[in-house]
């Protein structure tokens, strides 16, 4: 139904604002409720874990466990906000981030999870985790907020990495650190793009977000280096295809592939023009993008050229991947399981 | 006896002046006819509605804002199963202007394709895009369905304004009950036939189906159906004339019952017509109840007379002393009737009421032409001596029959008739117990399942996600609610919470636009359908959402979630409308209430919680009359009983019957028990009436019981089984509603007398001891 009212907005050119306006309240955090729709409704992130299970996490807080992709239980967590992405460092230890800064953990492999971070007061959602190992770890998110941890994520701190910010901004607020110190410090709210998601390769760390943006790290997100840019659009997902290259995907249909670790990227001529949530690719060397309205295009000669196997119902298709013989995807309307076969 | 007296008074007065009592009737008859013929069928929304129901308190209160639950969908099939063609978009813009010019539609609430609010908007790179899905320069080539088809896609219409295949679009509209230029009521039936004249009539062609269902539309078919309910009582009238012809072998004496019982149905249509009442479709089946009535009354009327003459009277000494003998019997059942047929106004739902004063009035008019014009008539017959021969010849066959049957009154078999009688009642109860309040099935119960109507709401609910039966919870809070975060998130829980309850299908509300919105003003990224915490970002999420869209007023103090359920069964709403009343109480708080409701959906769920409501007390009512009735005629607590208790049984049973046939309590159903009530005392009262003076003389039950059906017990199997197979035939009828009660009305007849003539003298065995 969700979507179905979009269709009211009146048509005008309107960005997305950056809020001024902090609400002092600090709700406290009430736990997810348990109904049997819950893997009917939006999902935003799929993980396998020590290719025993499969673990998603969605609105709501969300979050689904599975043995075979076909019948989901929700685990037991204790906040109700949407939750965007998950992450496992072992079969046992994980963490999922989402709104209201909304960090848990699990100790269990999913099956209860622990409130680590919540700050609902600065209305910022949190995109991304990545941990190097059990103890540390980054969360990223909307308006550049970036949170470390080095002790397993019992305290985390957030960081403003200036490094990210373009050669203009960063006199900008040079400038501003002297004249005007208050509004320094709103600045550094709001400055900085959205971080949408990490990737890791080998050494190096990579993050993508909005309008364009792209930065890699070779010491785990101590400092950064802005990649030079080559869309000007945002980005919602990088990964590594099969031929180790790097795949890019966002806005209108929008893929791009760096055969040099980021330095130069090339875009691919797609035929489908719906925005790109994620990419992904299976152990058979099948590249997958999805997106909204029912995108779903699969490459089989490593992100040259893409099938359109989009489906009919034009749900927004956020993430996925391939367990055993099935490809199981996250979408607006829960969890959707497409056999392979079918995909010839 | 003061009574005595009094009827004795006034069979002098009535037998003296004859000829004027005739002419009176004559004219008063003359004058009803006339009153009579421009008597119209009337039906309107707002009558079906239990209005003073809570929740029809609630969806009162906003009807301004939020429209009614009176609305119509006209869905347009191509046949090719493609809609993107030029000729289905030429028809469909055609039925679209159609409508929004049709009288008595809501021109700002006509939603499809065409209509100007139907927008798409899309993301791009530096913000939205957007316009009308359909172009202000459209025109009906590939290229430009292409772009339709797109828009549609983008505006997310499918499944709401366009079948989930393509295959059909749809065109909806809301009713105003009264015109806003003229201030006149709106004419539901005649609506409903303009739309099939104009919209089916027009657009319905080879390539392109036409398919239309709401209430209004409903009730027009169920006009159309009432129609037919002449023929049924045609057939009806023939049927009885012919058994009464062969129940009294005399032209004139079956004539003369059938005429006054006619006379009264003319009577009540003409009472109805000066009173400024119509006829409501539902209600169209109480003439023939008022028939039936008056032929039950007459058959005993000429049955004693014709007894009188046989024994040697003339026709006019016997009619006077069968008036004498009936009045009394004959006025206590009618008047028992007519007030049991008034208690129905107790409940608060208009068709009911109407039902109430047609029911009353048509059975109080029986009282003057079957009690009083009938023996007038009759003295004037002039019996010939083969009849009276024929009459007085000893029926050693019939009396062999009614001594057999006189059997029951003796204690040995009484006891067994009482036993299997308790065993029915007990068997009967628990049955009744679990009788379902509410429509039963999809679609319209008053019409056949294979109906155009049924069928075209089965179509609409299978190609389309959405359905009529929706339910809105009117969250009802303080102004400018919507830029509340935490409101905003409690209504957003609550719907997240009712959309898990079986049967809800799918559910929007203010929070849910406002979340999509959010999102799309953050690039169309899903990660982002929440509602903002900050005031700013909020209202920018939820300012965007006009009022027309029915998801908030003017000031977002009162914002509905609006519930698509499955179905409109009992079981489903009921389900629904508990666990919003939980889930309301649990989130809500002394700012923010979950009001139950609005929507057709919570019209429904108003409406059977007040059928539930009224059940008890109805019966309750419906009995206080009769047996006080009772008691003031017999003075005999003992008669009262054995009236009574046989006539309870068959309520219970025909409840039972309900549930095997698995009819539910409506609006419409509900009535018939106190109907039943009314038709079944008849008999019982008949019978005793003419017992209870043999027994204070001290004659035993059995022979006193042998006498009575002597006297009345052909009459009474007679009148039974005549009217049974009288309301039978309406099983072949056109009306779902009228197979139902057909059925019904079959079993009460049939069992009431089974009851009269079996249970009551076995009561009667035990509770007159020898003296």
């Amino acid at each position: 139904m969700l979507n179905k009212f979009i269709w009211l907005l009146a048509a005008s050119a309107v960005a997305a604002i950056t809020p001024f306006m902090m609400q002092a309240q600090q709700s406290e955090p009430q736990p997810a409720y348990q109904m049997p729709n819950a893997n009917k409704a939006l999902l935003t992130d799929l993980v396998k874990v020590n290719g025993q299970q499969l673990v998603a996490v969605g609105e709501r807080g969300h979050i689904l466990l599975s043995q075979d992709g076909q019948n989901w239980t929700q685990a037991q967590v204790p906040v109700q906000s949407n939750l965007n992405s998950v992450y496992f460092v072992n079969p046992q230890r994980g963490w999922a981030v989402g709104h209201d800064a909304t960090i848990l953990i699990t100790e269990d492999g999913g099956a209860s999870w622990q409130l680590q971070h919540y700050a609902p007061q600065t209305d910022k959602p949190l995109f991304d985790i990545y941990f190097a190992d059990s103890q540390k770890g980054i969360a990223v998110g909307a308006y550049g907020i970036f949170y470390r941890t080095d002790d397993g994520g019992n305290n985390w701190h957030k960081h403003f990495h200036e490094e990210l910010l373009l050669e203009e901004e960063r006199e900008y607020l040079a400038e501003l650190k002297e004249t005007d110190p208050e509004s320094y410090q709103i600045e550094t709210e709001a400055l900085l793009p959205h971080f949408n998601r990490l990737y890791a390769a080998g050494d190096a760390l990579y993050m993508i977000g909005e309008a364009g943006f792209a930065a890699k790290s070779i010491n785990f997100g101590d400092s950064w280096q802005r990649l030079g840019a080559f869309y000007n659009g945002s980005l919602f997902d990088i990964t590594g295809t099969p031929q180790m290259a790097l795949l890019a995907v966002g806005l209108r249909g929008h893929a791009f592939i760096s055969k040099d670790q980021g330095m130069h990227w090339q875009q691919i001529t797609l035929s489908k023009h719906a925005t790109l949530n994620s990419a992904f690719s299976d152990d058979n060397g099948s590249v997958y993008l999805v997106g909204n309205a029912g995108t779903l295009l699969i490459s089989r000669d490593g992100a040259a050229s893409f099938t359109d196997y989009s489906q009919a119902d034009g749900k927004a298709i956020v993430n996925g991947l391939v367990w055993h013989n099935l490809l199981v995807l996250v979408t607006e309307t829960g969890v959707r399981t497409i056999n392979l076969s079918e995909l010839k | 006896m003061s009574l005595n007296r009094l009827v004795n008074k006034f069979e002098y007065t009535l037998f003296r002046h004859r000829a004027l009592v005739i002419v009176a009737f004559l004219l008063a008859t003359l004058f009803l006819l006339f009153k009579a013929t421009s008597i119209k069928l009337d039906a309107a929304f707002t009558k079906n509605i239990p209005l003073k129901h809570e929740y029809m308190q609630t969806y009162l209160r906003h009807a301004e804002d939020f429209g009614g639950a009176n609305n119509i969908l006209i869905s347009l099939c191509d046949e090719s199963g493609n809609i993107f063609n030029a000729g289905f978009f030429t028809t469909l813009r055609q039925a679209h202007d159609e409508l929004l010019y049709t009288p008595g539609v809501d021109r700002v609430q006509v939603k499809s394709l065409f209509s100007p609010s139907t927008r798409f908007v899309e993301v791009v790179e530096d913000g939205f895009a957007g316009g009308p899905v359909i172009p202000a320069d459209f025109v009906a080539n590939s290229a430009g369905l292409a772009k339709v088809k797109e828009n549609t896609e983008k505006a997310g219409v499918v499944g709401r304004m366009v079948a989930d295949d393509y295959s059909c679009a749809m065109i909806s509209a809301q009713l105003l009950e009264v015109n806003p230029d003229t201030g006149e009521k709106l004419d539901t039936i005649n609506f409903a036939s303009v739309l099939e004249q104009n919209i089916r009539g027009k657009y319905q062609s080879d390539s392109i189906s036409v398919h239309i269902i709401g209430f209004a539309k409903m009730v027009g078919d169920v006009a159309d159906g009432a129609k037919g309910v002449l023929v049924f009582f045609a057939i009806a009238i023939a049927i009885t004339s012919v058994m009464v012809l062969f129940f009294c072998r005399s032209l004139m004496l079956t004539i003369l019952p059938i005429a006054c019982s006619l006379i009264a149905v003319i009577w009540q249509m003409g009472l109805l017509s000066v009173l400024g009442f119509g006829i409501d479709p539902m209600s169209i089946l109480v003439p023939f109840l008022v028939f039936a009535i008056g032929v039950s009354h007459g058959v005993q009327m000429i049955n004693s007379t014709g007894k009188r003459v046989a024994a040697g009277m003339n026709a006019k000494t016997a009619a006077q002393a069968s008036f004498r003998k009936l009045l009394v019997p004959g006025g206590v059942a009618l008047l028992s009737d007519t007030v049991g047929f008034l208690t129905l106004l107790i409940i608060e739902i208009g068709v009911i009421r109407e039902l109430a004063i047609t029911a009353s009035l048509g059975v109080a008019v029986i009282i003057l032409t079957n009690l009083i014009l009938l023996p007038v008539l009759m003295s004037f017959v002039k019996f010939s001596k083969r009849y009276q021969e024929r009459a007085a010849a000893p029926t050693p066959k019939t009396d062999k029959i009614w001594f057999t049957l006189s059997a029951f009154a003796s204690r040995k078999y009484a006891a067994v008739i009482l036993l299997v009688t308790a065993t029915l009642f007990v068997f009967g109860y628990l049955q009744s117990q679990q009788v379902k309040i509410g429509d039963l099935h999809a679609g319209a119960p008053a019409l056949h399942e294979d109906s155009r109507y049924n069928q075209d709401t089965f179509l609409i609910t299978d190609r389309y996600a959405i359905s009529v039966d929706y339910l809105n919870v009117m969250v009802e809070t303080i102004p400018s609610a919507c830029t509340e975060h935490d409101i905003m998130a409690k209504i957003d829980t609550f719907q997240w919470l009712m959309e898990n309850v079986e049967g809800v299908q799918s559910a929007v509300s203010l929070p849910s636009v406002s979340k999509a919105i959010n999102a799309a003003f953050n690039e169309g990224n899903v990660k982002w359908r929440v509602l903002p915490r900050n005031t700013q970002s909020l209202v920018q999420a939820s300012s965007r959402v006009e009022t027309s869209t029915g998801l908030l007023n003017a000031d977002c103090s009162v914002m509905p979630v609006i519930l698509f359920l499955q179905d409109h069964k009992a079981e489903t709403i009921e389900r629904v409308v508990s666990a919003a009343k939980k889930y309301g109480a649990e989130l809500g708080d002394e700012q923010t209430r979950f009001m139950l409701a609005s929507g057709p959906a919570g019209v429904m769920a108003a409406t059977n919680e007040a059928v539930s409501e009224a059940q008890q007390p109805m019966m309750w009512y419906v009995y206080g009359a009769v047996i006080l009735l009772c008691l003031l005629s017999f003075r005999s607590l003992r008669a009262t009983i054995s009236v009574i208790l046989p006539l309870y049984v068959v309520s219970v049973l025909a409840t039972a019957l309900m549930t095997k046939l698995q009819i539910g309590l409506t609006v419409s159903t509900l009535p018939v028990i106190a109907l039943g009530v009314g038709i079944g005392v008849d008999y019982g009262i008949y019978i005793l009436s003419n017992m209870t003076q043999m027994l204070r003389d001290g004659m035993p039950v059995r022979q006193a019981y042998f006498e009575a059906l002597k006297e009345r017990g052909s009459a009474v199997l007679f009148t039974g089984m005549t009217l049974a197979i009288g309301v039978s035939t309406w099983v072949f009828s056109a009306l779902k509603f009228q197979v139902d009660m057909g059925i019904l009305l079959t079993f009460m007849f049939i069992v009431n007398m089974l009851g009269a003539i079996l249970v009551l003298p076995a009561l009667a065995a035990f509770l007159w001891r020898k003296k």
